[in-house]
């Protein structure tokens, strides 16, 4: 993927730079709003990971000035300012996803990543299949392997976001924004205390487990391989 | 010592203004009553002029003119000194009896002058002319009197306008000065705030005048404020003795792993402690910060109406298995669908509470039941989170909503300090109180939301 960076620390471009380089990405830094809007333009990227605080002209502007000239790459913010107006000021202003600094590479990695693939919407199939495990999002009915299995609604959606995301790693972070709608740390094990409830329904009678978690940074579901 | 001049203070030309109407209508009023006395006193010349004339030209008697000449001697002679003239002339001009030599030529009112009638004395007449039989007869009376009483009222109104003058002007500049020293006494108290003196306060007068009751007002704004700023000056040397802790505990750890990866050994526990200490002190920062954001009340542009039953329930789901899983029982009673919406914001409300369960979930031990209540109260929506955990001591209650302070007991699980903290700046931003109150065992956080009707009209 071919990935525009735009951060006007030299450290922190370096350090997302090198990440996504490692990770198979080519990437492009550059430090300046102004340019960032010409480039992003000009250049057919993948993603966007654009800073909010960059001289010349600030992430928020050069994202909705991209939008306006019709340029459709998925935006993810980087900021320091931690607050909750400015994420939602920047989703207002087009971006697709939001990250807070200081962040785990694998973090932004796991968000680059979603983004890129993100399906367009229409295109969302409503029968979920991976390997023997199907879930249909319209009669919000569960199986594996032809067995019904009763969920939750939370368990539901929290099955539904790691089905669509198969094989792609889901941060922490990243699901209790998505699937519980909060945006804070919570100080309780509120994601691992629902994912090993979903697994004991999932996995547990099963020989063959799909849900399988990523040591320090999040799950992913994929068949055994 | 005034700190402006006198004339460019406010309250001294409201005075000068007054002061200036009061005069102008003083006079005004002086300038009609004069006008009306004089009118009706030379009215009173005009008809007593009159009379007499009707009088001595009844005397006259047809061919007979002894009569007459007799009472204008008569007159003449009783009048007192030249108060009264009288003159009676023959067709030829010649006068036939009286006290003055020039009568006016036409008849009716006229006035002369004491040298037009050839009078030695001053003043003017008022003269009533006419023909009498063949002769002609003047009778006219002194104006002495009447313009003498006229310049004693022109006079007395003088003087009573020099006085009303200085009394306003004096008094307009007295109470200018004293309401100029109060201002003033605002304004070199403002001026010590600004110079950093945030103790001082605008004396008060106890009479509770208008004056007063800013200043008072004031006063207790200053009083909060200085209570903010030592908050401030407190959070800030908690945060640095906060942090002060995790941070010397990091270089500890990376000393320990410079060490380790000299003697080879290897390093990965150490990494992953100082990436957990590293996490810990962002999370400080991230939450001070979070509350200083939603203090400065940025997030009340986004407010909209919140079902804070349904927000309370989703709370119940989210935390119910964490808290099973944690050896408690976490209980919702809140029927989603009831008419319990507020002014606000959902997910600062959802932190809220999330908050307060996680605190239940967290500080007490095994076996507590957590309870999570939502009831309207006096038209008010209170919501309560109750545990029969071991409380908190009732001098410590209002403690625990300070920034980055923990209970002693509490110092040992990991936390920021904050959770409360952030709890109340929520509540505050939505207008809602937050309170701990005994559970009688255990601790109950109320939380009192105004409805909706009640915001708006706030």
């Amino acid at each position: 993927m071919r990935i525009l960076v735009v951060e006007d620390d030299r450290k922190t471009a370096d350090y997302v730079a090198r990440g996504l380089s490692e990770a198979g990405h080519v990437c492009d830094v550059l430090m300046d709003g102004q340019d960032a809007l010409f480039q992003a333009i000009r250049n057919a990227y993948d993603v966007l990971v654009v800073d909010r605080m960059i001289p010349n002209l600030d992430g928020l502007s050069v994202v909705k000035a991209l939008r306006a000239a019709n340029v459709k790459t998925p935006v993810l913010f980087l900021t320091s300012v931690g607050g909750v107006d400015d994420r939602v000021e920047g989703l207002e202003a087009g971006g697709d996803d939001y990250l807070v600094k200081p962040f785990a590479f694998s973090e932004l990695l796991a968000r680059v990543n979603a983004l890129s693939r993100r399906p367009p919407v229409q295109d969302q199939k409503t029968i979920l299949t991976v390997a023997d495990l199907e879930l249909d999002v319209i009669k919000r009915r569960v199986a594996r392997r032809g067995q019904p299995i009763e969920l939750q609604p939370r368990e539901f959606k929290l099955l539904e976001l790691l089905m669509r995301n198969e094989g792609r790693v889901l941060t922490r972070t990243m699901l209790l924004e998505r699937v519980w709608d909060l945006h804070f740390d919570p100080k309780t094990s509120v994601v691992e205390t629902h994912m090993s409830r979903l697994r004991a329904k999932i996995d547990r009678p099963f020989d063959a487990p799909l849900l399988h978690t990523v040591r320090n940074t999040g799950y992913t579901l994929h068949a055994a391989l | 010592m005034l700190r402006s001049s006198l004339f460019r203070s406010t309250p001294f030309r409201l005075a000068l203004g007054f002061g200036t109407l009061f005069v102008s209508a003083f006079l005004a009023m002086g300038l009609i009553a004069y006008q009306l006395m004089n009118a009706e006193l030379s009215q009173g010349l005009d008809n007593s002029a009159r009379e007499i004339w009707e009088v001595v030209a009844a005397t006259n008697a047809d061919g007979d003119i002894e009569d007459i000449v007799g009472a204008v001697d008569n007159y003449a002679r009783l009048s007192n000194g030249e108060d009264r003239i009288f003159v009676l002339l023959d067709p030829a001009g010649n006068r036939l009896a009286g006290n003055f030599t020039k009568p006016p030529t036409e008849s009716g009112l006229a006035v002369l002058s004491a040298e037009e009638a050839g009078l030695s004395g001053e003043g003017n007449y008022r003269i009533v002319s006419g023909k009498v039989g063949d002769n002609w007869l003047s009778v006219g009376l002194s104006l002495a009197e009447t313009d003498r009483l006229a310049s004693i009222a022109l006079k007395s109104m003088a003087w009573a306008l020099a006085l009303v003058t200085v009394t306003a002007f004096a008094l307009s500049a007295f109470l200018a000065t004293r309401i100029r020293r109060r201002l003033d006494s605002i304004a070199n108290t403002m001026d010590d705030v600004s110079d950093g003196k945030l103790n001082s306060r605008i004396p008060l007068i106890g009479n509770g005048d208008d004056i007063d009751a800013v200043s008072g007002q004031i006063n207790s704004a200053l009083e909060r404020l200085g209570a903010l700023v030592d908050g401030m000056r407190q959070v800030s040397s908690d945060i640095a003795h906060d942090l002060k802790t995790p941070l010397n505990r990091l270089q500890m750890v990376l000393e320990t792993a410079a060490e380790k990866i000299e003697r080879g050994e290897p390093v990965s526990s150490d990494v992953a402690e100082a990436r957990a200490e590293g996490h810990q002190i962002n999370e400080t920062f991230e939450a001070l910060l979070r509350i200083a954001q939603i203090e400065a009340g940025a997030r009340k542009a986004r407010f909209a109406e919140v079902d804070l039953a349904s927000v309370v329930s989703s709370i119940g789901e989210i935390y119910a298995d964490v808290a099973e899983d944690d050896g408690k029982t976490l209980t919702v009673l809140a029927a989603a669908g009831s008419d319990d919406w507020v002014i606000g914001d959902r997910e600062l409300l959802t932190q809220m509470f999330a908050n307060l369960v996680e605190n239940a979930i967290r500080h007490c031990p095994e076996d507590t039941q957590i309870n999570v209540s939502l009831a309207r109260s006096g038209g008010r929506i209170v919501a309560e989170v109750c545990d029969n955990g071991p409380g908190i001591p009732l001098g410590e209650r209002e403690n625990v909503f300070r920034r980055l302070y923990r209970l002693d007991k509490s110092r040992t699980t990991s936390g920021t300090g904050l959770g409360l903290s952030l709890a109340r700046a929520i509540a505050d931003l939505h207008g809602a109180s937050l309170t701990l109150e005994d559970n009688k065992p255990g601790v109950k956080v109320v939380a009192s939301f105004p409805t909706i009707g009640n915001t708006i009209g706030q």
